[in-house]
């Protein structure tokens, strides 16, 4: 495997950008031999590596890229890579499609010509394996591994151009920032080190302080918070609620003007704990953050990772370019009558953790929580939140599911 | 002493003074800030009980080792029972009403 530098920003040294004009777009449909349609998951994807997401990915993998990144969690050109972005698809759909190597496929969401997906191979993987070696379980209650395993049995790898751009759909369209946008506004607001900040939460105030003390740590500008919107489960608050929460606590001072952007990543959460961490430094170092927090519990879910799994694994690979700001939890301690860094706080007898299923659970009670752990203006737009985007519930549920307005739209195309 | 997992059960001023009428006040815990709540035990195998039966409930393994997101027509079942029964040892009494 080649020796390569796995510091430089963007990742693989060049940013990767596979969109085209939707007049130039039409005319690489038109060469496509074949249609496929596909879902929101893989729509988004595409989305993430055509817009540089993802660099230095220009497609969906193939066997031996996959093998790689299971087994040594590299791709085949030596760059550290963690999660497999595959693209799954039946026998009989292949058989029905006379889907075939070489083949330009035109893939279709919404009805619309979406992408087009130059077809390099056909293969198979072990998916037990798989899951596995990116899970660390084969435990199939594990979400990842239940995804893996759901996968179908035939893999696609091969480049991916995106022909015929989204639109983003409001509120959304304001926290959409792909890389080389981020990039340039980062520039021009002269931001050096930007801190990044993984959620798929509304902030409680122990949010609040995790990403203020990344700040400090990493001597910040600015913390780019990083909301990721994706699969959705029921009981999840909704994907408007939180990426509007956030930016209120920059509106509302608790973050002051300049030093705080709220932004988009649209991602169905793996759950690989320590894997979806170096994941996540990738992404977020190809947005052009400087460093990452990395908190208790960081992408896992359950037991299935040591709290601090997540810290380890960077001791474990080469230095990916963006500064680990590894954090332990913030609690409530009723003695110093404070949220405090657990770091530092000698109570532990008295402390009083929380966290946010903990915040979930009291507002599904209908109780506001105090304002020391939960910020009212955050509380107020959670509940408006709810009423216009969720059907009366800022919890996701089967309505929002199922009648939620898409994050987002595919214009017309006549091919 | 066997491990128990509790519902969290938070206290607005309705249930407050549902609990102060049935001389049940002393029941509701500090939790954060002023924030009060009953704290209701569950042993492991009514834990697993309610995770199946309600699966939008989540046990907060990570952090509090309680069981959260339980709905609230459910919360308001069991609270009712503590009041009822004077007690907080109504889970199993929880389990048959459903």
């Amino acid at each position: 495997m080649a020796d390569v530098n796995n510091a430089l920003s963007p990742h693989g040294g060049r940013l990767i950008e596979r969109v085209m004009e939707p007049g130039k777009g039409r005319k690489k449909a038109e060469e496509a031999k074949s249609r496929l349609p596909i879902d929101g998951s893989r729509a988004t994807e595409i989305m993430s590596i055509a817009y540089g997401f993802f660099s230095p990915l220009e497609g969906f993998m193939g066997s031996r890229d996959v093998d790689s990144v299971c087994k040594d969690m590299r791709l085949q050109s030596g760059y550290i890579w963690s999660i497999p972005i595959v693209f799954d698809i039946s026998e009989q759909e292949i058989k029905e499609k006379r889907i075939k190597p070489g083949d330009a496929i035109l893939l279709t969401y919404q009805g619309q010509p979406f992408a087009v997906l130059e077809l390099e191979e056909i293969f198979s993987y072990d998916k037990a394996l798989m899951a596995e070696k990116v899970y660390g379980t084969k435990d199939e209650k594990h979400p990842g591994v239940k995804r893996t395993h759901a996968y179908k049995d035939k893999l696609l790898g091969g480049k991916i151009t995106l022909i015929n751009p989204p639109r983003i759909n409001p509120p959304f369209d304001k926290y959409w920032y792909p890389p080389r946008v981020l990039r340039q506004k980062i520039a021009e607001l002269g931001w050096k080190r930007v801190v990044a900040h993984q959620t798929r939460n509304v902030p409680h105030t122990g949010h609040e302080w995790l990403m203020k003390g990344a700040w400090f740590a990493a001597n910040a500008d600015a913390v780019l918070v990083s909301c990721v919107v994706g699969e959705k489960r029921a009981g999840d608050y909704i994907d408007e609620a939180i990426v509007l929460t956030h930016e209120a606590l920059r509106k509302s001072g608790y973050f002051k003007e300049g030093t705080h952007l709220t932004s988009i990543l649209l991602w169905d959460m793996r759950y690989a704990g320590p894997r979806e961490a170096v994941f996540h430094a990738i992404v977020r170092k190809n947005l052009g953050c400087t460093h990452h927090m990395f908190g208790r519990d960081h992408a896992g879910v359950g037991t299935y990772y040591s709290p601090y799994a997540a810290h380890e694994i960077f001791s474990q690979i080469p230095d990916l370019g963006i500064g680990s700001v590894l954090t332990l939890e913030w609690w409530y301690c009723p003695v110093c009558g404070e949220v405090t860094y657990s770091g530092l706080c000698g109570h532990e007898k008295e402390q009083q953790a929380f966290s946010g299923t903990l915040i979930r659970s009291i507002i599904q009670d209908g109780v506001k929580p105090p304002r020391l752990i939960f910020r009212p203006e955050v509380f107020d737009l959670v509940m408006e939140s709810g009423d216009k985007y969720g059907f009366g519930s800022p919890f996701v549920t089967e309505q929002y599911l199922a009648k939620r307005n898409p994050v987002i739209t595919v214009p017309p195309m006549e091919v | 002493m066997t491990q128990t997992f509790p519902i969290n059960i938070w206290i607005n001023e309705e249930r407050l003074e549902k609990l102060q009428c049935a001389g049940l006040a002393h029941l509701a815990q500090e939790a954060f800030a002023g924030l009060k709540k009953l704290s209701v035990p569950t042993n492991e195998q009514q834990r697993d009980t309610i995770l199946r039966r309600f699966p939008t409930a989540k046990f907060d393994s990570a952090t509090t080792k309680s069981i959260e997101l339980l709905p609230r027509d459910a919360k308001d079942r069991i609270f009712d029972l503590v009041v009822a029964k004077k007690t907080l040892d109504v889970i199993d009494a929880f389990l048959v009403s459903i």
